[in-house]
């Protein structure tokens, strides 16, 4: 790396900050909301009555056979057809965090359903209801198991994130070609950003595997 | 202006109907704009010397200082101006569903663009041209051109690019990146022979970087550049028009030509006094 | 007046979308096919009580998974020259998915591992079968069968990637879409086509997919 390229990072130092902390919180919101829907859409996948397991499918197979950039321009564009005039940022956040539910959803209703049926049987022989069923049985269960794809979806969040550049959210990719685009420095600064995605999503894997064994089963 | 929608039924069609406001029942956007306190304009952030940022994260550029034109012609005062930046792709969408007043963003005219939202008068007349990098072993056009099919060149994507390079390299092979980093870095690195690209963003980049680069001294392919508004909004249209027809030919031609200055390098004659000249 | 959709442009553009897709699946499947390979021998490295194996396998999958695939796609075309080495657009867009892909598919392939008893090697041993014969002969074929349902979402994400190949020029199908926006401006209408074409490609992969997963199935 030659001395200018240094200058001039020191140069972009806040603007690439504020990029990255738009970046994060993007991201922490769409995985939020995105998990708590992802629930839901999981719980209906696996328990559902039948029209509305078939909703749902219907639901998390087009959203994720989607490209996230049409998500994200739908979102932008839907949200003002129907008189709701949403802001890019809330635009987009809304696009990723649909994109991250279907996701979730499917993790769930996976989780659930690798659990063998005769546990469910025998909790009703022991009596339980099957509120007490699945808060006590299978969804300790379920949560241990889809916690490393979880985590996969987090970090596909943290990379979907860079999309939102499309419709004017300053996230760090945006305010990187912003960069690029006075210094052309491109390489030196896309792989600067790369480095910075990196160690994001880096820590989500290692707070991952934390949780992880935190909640292992002693063995 | 939710009347459509109703009248049209929520399904399936909604999803992408976007609605805009009637042009017969309601006032002008002008007055929207002139209540409102501010213009809110359409632009790029990612395009030196049209749409950039300063590196202390200030918008700057000739587009922008389109918007300061006509912000000032508003309200006496140029900096009144919320910015919305978008894509390219976002620019027409953004028009038609009201997020912003009115977009400079290096628009080229073209008849298909103009059956979506109303252009401006032009503020700028923009040609392509060719660069190469300065120990390049092509001399000029002519040595480029009688390379022929061994010859890359890194263009802007567009459905006409490759008519575009082949209208002057008729036998070059065209290689179309989505952003202008991207087509000089093909240059940098080797993966082309010549840029060809705006004369604008090439003086540019020329001027950014001393001595690496040289013009081939060949440019052809004109095109217009216009600010756009939504259609159906005659008097909004003209207020854009006036206030841009008067920084180019009449009061406020000083603001105009220290800004063509600043970004293409260039002084300007002022208009001639006496008979106007859009008449001549 | 509101936003009518027009789809005129984007159907008389339509063979050059299709053109698209049959470049975006070809990329798809070579990279992955590659990908497999290299996912599985990295696989049994991370798995591997040597460390001078799963080490550098750790290393590889968790740098690659980590990176946005935008930058390894720069970084293939652009910067690789520099150093020497010069593959055509379309090489170093397989190269790096072919890497990306190996990374996941490494990730699916030892959950599958991990899940096969150990059993089953000490049987192998016990009849006289050699290490390496035990890993390609009983465990990649067993293995391979339990992941598929996990390896489909995989393969769906990886062909969705081959969208990035756009940033390098590959005319593949979101290649191809941009550049019918860019003149027409008919971004809506454009995404709307060139959408369904990946979600339906999407679903018939899974739904190849979910017809292996029959066909390999264990008769219960």
């Amino acid at each position: 790396m030659n001395p200018s390229f240094l200058d001039q990072l020191w140069l972009a130092r806040n603007v690439i900050l504020s990029g990255l902390g738009l970046t994060v919180s993007i991201s922490l919101l769409a995985i939020l909301a995105g998990s708590v829907l992802g629930v839901v859409v999981g719980l209906s996948l696996t328990y559902g009555a039948r029209p509305v397991r078939l909703v749902f499918r219907v639901y998390t197979d087009i959203i994720r056979g989607t490209p996230v950039l049409v998500l994200v321009l739908a979102s932008y564009y839907v949200s003002s057809a129907v008189g709701v005039n949403l802001d890019p940022f809330s635009a987009g956040v809304l696009a990723l965090a649909i994109f991250c539910s279907s996701h979730v959803g499917e993790i769930v209703r996976g989780g659930l359903q690798a659990i063998p049926k005769g546990q469910t049987e025998a909790a009703k022989a022991i009596g339980l209801t099957f509120g007490q069923t699945f808060a006590y049985v299978l969804w300790p269960q379920a949560l241990r198991q889809f916690l490393p794809a979880w985590v996969n979806t987090a970090a596909e969040m943290v990379k979907a994130s860079t999309l939102l550049s499309v419709i004017g959210v300053a996230e760090l990719l945006l305010r990187t070609q912003e960069i690029i685009s006075r210094n052309f420095m491109s390489l030196q600064f896309y792989f600067f950003a790369g480095a910075l995605y990196f160690v994001v999503n880096y820590g989500i894997e290692r707070f991952g595997k934390y949780v992880e064994r935190k909640t292992a089963v002693p063995s | 202006m939710n009347t459509t929608i109703r009248t049209g039924g929520m399904l399936a069609a909604s999803v992408f109907l976007l609605l805009s406001t009637s042009a017969y029942s309601e006032a002008s956007k002008l007055d929207d704009v002139l209540a409102r306190g501010h213009l809110v304009l359409g632009t790029g952030s990612t395009n030196a010397p049209w749409h950039f940022k300063s590196a202390d994260d200030k918008l700057q550029g000739f587009d922008v200082d389109m918007g300061r034109i006509v912000a000032k012609a508003l309200f006496g005062d140029p900096d009144k101006i919320e910015y919305v930046i978008q894509s390219s792709d976002a620019r027409i969408p953004n028009i038609t569903t009201d997020k912003v007043d009115m977009t400079c963003q290096f628009m080229t005219v073209t008849g298909e663009r103009a059956q979506q939202v109303a252009f401006t008068v032009p503020y700028y007349r923009e040609g392509v041209g060719l660069m190469m990098k300065g120990d390049s072993p092509y001399a000029d056009y002519a040595a480029l051109k009688a390379a022929g099919s061994s010859v890359t060149v890194s263009v802007l994507q567009n459905v006409y690019a490759e008519d575009m390079v082949h209208a002057a390299l008729p036998e070059a092979a065209v290689d179309q990146y989505d952003s202008v980093d991207l087509i000089y870095q093909a240059l940098e690195s080797g993966r082309s022979d010549a840029v060809a690209t705006d004369q604008s963003s090439l003086a540019w980049y020329m001027a950014q970087n001393p001595n690496r680069y040289k013009d081939a001294g060949y440019g052809w392919n004109p095109q217009t550049y216009a600010c756009a508004v939504k259609r159906g909004d005659q008097d909004w249209l003209n207020f854009v028009n006036t206030a841009l027809h008067e920084a180019m030919t009449g009061v406020e031609f000083d603001f105009y030509s220290k800004s063509f200055k600043t970004w293409f390098g260039k002084d300007l004659l002022p208009p001639e006094i006496g008979f106007p000249v859009e008449f001549k | 007046m509101g936003y009518t959709l027009n789809f005129a442009v984007v159907w008389r553009n339509f063979d050059r979308l299709l053109e698209g897709l049959a470049l975006s699946l070809g990329l798809a499947v070579v990279s992955i096919l590659i990908g497999a390979a290299v996912g599985l021998a990295v696989a049994f490295a991370l798995i591997s009580k040597y460390r001078a194996a799963s080490w550098p396998a750790t290393a590889y999958v968790t740098l690659i998974r980590n990176l946005p695939i935008l930058v390894l796609v720069l970084f293939a075309y652009f910067a690789l020259p520099q150093m020497g080495v010069r593959l055509d657009k379309i090489e170093s867009f397989v190269a790096v998915l072919a890497i990306y892909s190996g990374a996941y598919l490494a990730e699916v392939f030892r959950a599958g591992l991990l899940s096969i008893p150990k059993g089953l090697t000490e049987a192998g041993l016990a009849i006289g079968l050699t290490p390496m014969q035990i890993r390609t002969t009983i465990i990649a074929p067993l293995m391979l069968r339990n992941v598929l349902p996990s390896m489909s979402s995989t393969i769906i994400s990886l062909f969705k990637d081959t969208s990035l190949a756009a940033a390098i020029a590959v005319p593949e199908l979101t290649f191809q879409a941009r550049k019918i926006n860019v003149e027409s401006f008919r971004v809506i209408e454009t995404w709307i086509v060139a959408s369904a074409l990946y979600v339906a490609t999407c679903a018939l992969i899974a739904a190849l997919m979910r017809r292996i997963e029959r066909r390999l199935a264990l008769p219960r």
